[in-house]
């Protein structure tokens, strides 16, 4: 039933692959060569206890490399054996198994122990390190009962590392065991993993957390023969995360990222694919051969593999060249021949597929490629043309490299006249280069003045210099100056900086200065003197304080006539509704000064509202026996 | 023409201080207070300058705004006016009076800076 679930998983992620065609995510990083070697003396170093021994040991292996010495590590291991620690007898029992020639004796008592640590009152490393060391001695175990601890650990030790571990402990177990619920914890933990702008998925746990997941989620669906339910643009995302490192702190963090690349270059289900060119994607009629290296994370060639290219077209024309044209391997490099296309000079967009086998991932790549050409200047005509046409032209055609044998002479009432083609040497295609420039330079002063020639519609390129015109640029000194042709572009393989001839410009009104003075671009500016905003103009204290006692005056008067018309307080009834209002009257005015001076109206309001309701209250009541006095009256 | 503004004049003012009971003349008195207070705020902004003139406006409002208050209380307490206010007893009219001040002074003091 696993296996027919299993067919069909294949057959429908197949058919996915094809419709995808166009573009995942293609890995970003992955370990070079470089990378594996460096990780490989990072293991290889001298290893001071049972711990780094398993790491160094088991590392290398999964690189791939060779352990050296199995003798003496064995003899090691076997010294450094405590036979009542399940840390020392998983580290010795793993590291043994993984050389040749080398038996642990287990007795009775280590056994036991390891038994024991199978409960659910262990911690989950213990539960997987004595699973393991079992497994490894070739103990038996008791799947069942190792899953009951496993699940009910799960539950107490909700960690990512935790569940990593458990994972690692089902792939250890008999394939009959109810491996089901441990299986769905990898969709659990793939939930868990923080995606970082699309490119990065990781734990916020670090990097060892998520290889050993890695390694973990597929050495568990390798063994019960299930696809994980990892996402290609997620495993992807997950390659970068692990091998975006290049130094590793720890010799845990070491053998981490070599399990990883071992679990990503050699399981059931994805094989994360890295394409790139070997030196840069040019090709040109020196080196007409586009070599790709293709490999897995680990910088291992893939062995069964097809490449082609399912289109290239020109990135500036949008016009397609090639349609699903194979590579041929060569020697572990994959090698098309793309001159032979004969592709004019330029950049091509070219979309790789690998095929061969159903667990690549990432396997559709586009890649930029150049062709790049020489180019030559043909028909370079110089003349001086009069500007009333009078006298005829003289026009001097100059070969490259060589430069005009007379120098050329333009004043006021001349132009300097220049006509030229570049075409490719190859093809004798008219290019248009993105840099050609035109520069005078005055060997005596030092003066450089630099202008662009641009071709006509039948790319045939002119530079005309109007001596009068253009006398500012070059500050009206005349003299001789020498012209240089400068042709550029990314993709020529020959700029050209010919010296083509020496024109001697004769400026009218010529100015004094004899030597150029280099623009000051690079000595200090002056410096800026900030005005700050000038306090507005105050009246003199004298009138404020006349306006002051003035506003304040009408106040007398109404004290005055309020006097005179007989207002009193006769009235005045000493209830304590109405001692209470005036009392919190008078402190809302009082909070009106404080407001003015220290508080804010948030502060302000605050207050207001229990002042004024006390007021409010008292007032209420006031007001109230007021009315009723005076309907009695 | 003089003549007869100030005989109308005359007559107003005689009219005024028999018949108006005494409580609106209080009020009355205040209003002046009020006026002469705002007035003589305004003549200060002209002569002297709008400097600084977020405090010219939030003293020259609280005259505006406090005059009109009195002069809405004034027409609610006058008992010519009982049949227009039948539900608005004259402490009814004082109370809003107050609380319209507190709003007033609340933003005049915020204005004042």
């Amino acid at each position: 039933k696993l296996l027919k679930r299993n067919r069909i998983c294949l057959s429908v992620f197949a058919v996915v692959l094809a419709l995808a065609g166009a573009q995942g995510l293609t890995p970003a990083h992955h370990l070079s060569l470089p990378d594996v070697a460096r990780l490989q003396s990072l293991l290889s170093q001298q290893f001071t206890d049972l711990e780094s021994a398993y790491y160094s040991v088991l590392g290398l292996t999964k690189l791939g490399a060779a352990v050296s010495d199995h003798k003496q590590v064995c003899r090691f291991i076997k010294s450094q054996l405590d036979p009542t620690s399940i840390d020392s007898v998983f580290f010795a029992a793993e590291a043994s198994q993984a050389i040749s020639g080398c038996e642990i004796p287990v007795s009775n008592e280590t056994r036991d122990i390891l038994l024991a640590a199978v409960s659910e009152d262990s911690t989950m490393t213990q539960i997987h390190r004595a699973v393991s060391a079992l497994s490894s001695l070739g103990l038996p175990v008791a799947s069942q009962e190792v899953v009951g601890a496993l699940t009910a650990r799960i539950n107490k030790e909700d960690n990512v590392m935790a569940i990593t571990s458990a994972l690692q402990t089902a792939a250890r177990l008999s394939k009959q065991a109810e491996l089901g619920g441990i299986l769905e914890e990898i969709e659990d933990l793939t939930a868990r993993l923080d995606d970082l702008g699309g490119i990065y998925l990781q734990f916020e746990e670090g990097l060892e957390a998520t290889a050993m997941f890695v390694t973990a989620a597929y050495s568990l669906s390798d063994h019960v023969d299930m696809e994980p339910p990892l996402k290609e643009d997620q495993v992807i995302q997950l390659v970068n995360s692990i091998f975006s490192k290049k130094s590793w702190d720890s010799l845990a963090e070491a053998f981490s990222v070599a399990s990883a690349a071992a679990a990503l270059s050699n399981n059931r289900f994805h094989v994360p694919v890295f394409v790139s060119a070997q030196g840069p994607a040019t090709v040109s009629h020196s080196q007409p051969t586009l070599q790709l290296l293709v490999t897995d994370v680990m910088s291992q060639p893939l062995a069964s593999a097809n490449v082609l290219v399912e289109s290239a077209y020109a990135v500036a024309s949008k016009s397609i060249i090639l349609n699903q044209a194979p590579f041929t391997l060569n020697d572990g490099v994959f090698e098309l021949n793309f001159m032979s296309k004969q592709p004019a000079s330029g950049y091509y967009q070219f979309t790789i597929a690998v095929t061969g086998d159903s667990r690549l991932v990432a396997n559709h790549v586009e890649l930029k490629v150049k062709v790049s050409t020489e180019v030559a200047v043909a028909n370079m005509d110089l003349s001086v043309v009069d500007k009333d046409q009078s006298i005829g032209t003289k026009t001097t055609r100059v070969d490259y490299p060589s430069k005009a044998k007379s120098s050329f002479t333009a004043d006021s009432h001349q132009n300097f006249a220049m006509s030229f083609q570049l075409v490719d040497v190859n093809t004798g295609v008219e290019l248009t280069p993105h840099q050609t420039f035109v520069r005078l330079h005055n060997q005596k002063t030092g003066q450089e003045v630099v202008f662009v020639a641009e071709p006509d519609s039948k790319n045939l390129y002119k530079f005309e210099l109007d001596t009068a015109e253009r006398k500012s640029e070059f500050d009206s000194i005349s003299g001789t100056y020498s012209l240089y042709l400068i042709v550029g572009d990314a993709t020529l393989e020959n700029p050209i900086l010919w010296n083509v001839a020496d024109v001697v410009l004769k400026f009218v009104d010529e100015e004094a200065p004899a030597t150029i003075q280099a623009k000051t671009l690079y000595v200090p500016k002056p410096e800026i003197q900030h005005l700050f905003r000038e306090p507005e103009k105050k009246p003199p204290t004298v009138v404020s304080n006349t306006f002051t006692a003035l506003v304040m005056s009408p106040f007398l008067l109404l004290l005055i006539l309020w006097f005179k018309l007989g207002a009193n307080i006769s009235n005045f009834s000493f209830s304590p509704s109405t001692i209470l209002f005036h009392v919190g009257h008078a402190a809302m005015l009082g909070l009106m000064y404080v407001y003015w001076t220290h508080l804010n109206m948030f502060q302000t309001l605050k207050y207001l509202a229990i002042i004024g309701g006390v007021t409010f209250l008292a007032g209420n009541r006031m007001l109230a026996q007021k009315a009723v006095k005076r309907y009695v009256s | 023409m003089s003549n007869s503004v100030i005989s109308v004049i005359s007559r107003f003012l005689e009219e005024y201080s028999s018949s108006t009971p005494n409580k609106l003349k209080v009020v009355d008195a205040y209003l002046l207070y009020i006026l002469l207070t705002g007035a003589l705020q305004f003549l200060y902004c002209l002569l002297v300058g709008t400097f600084p003139f977020n405090s010219f406006l939030s003293g020259f409002i609280s005259c505006v705004g406090s005059f009109i208050l009195a002069v809405c209380l004034r027409i609610q307490i006058n008992p010519q006016n009982k049949g227009e206010f039948l539900s608005i007893s004259p402490e009814r009219a004082f109370a809003d009076f107050l609380f319209a001040h507190t709003v007033l002074h609340l933003v005049v003091m915020n204005f004042i800076g």
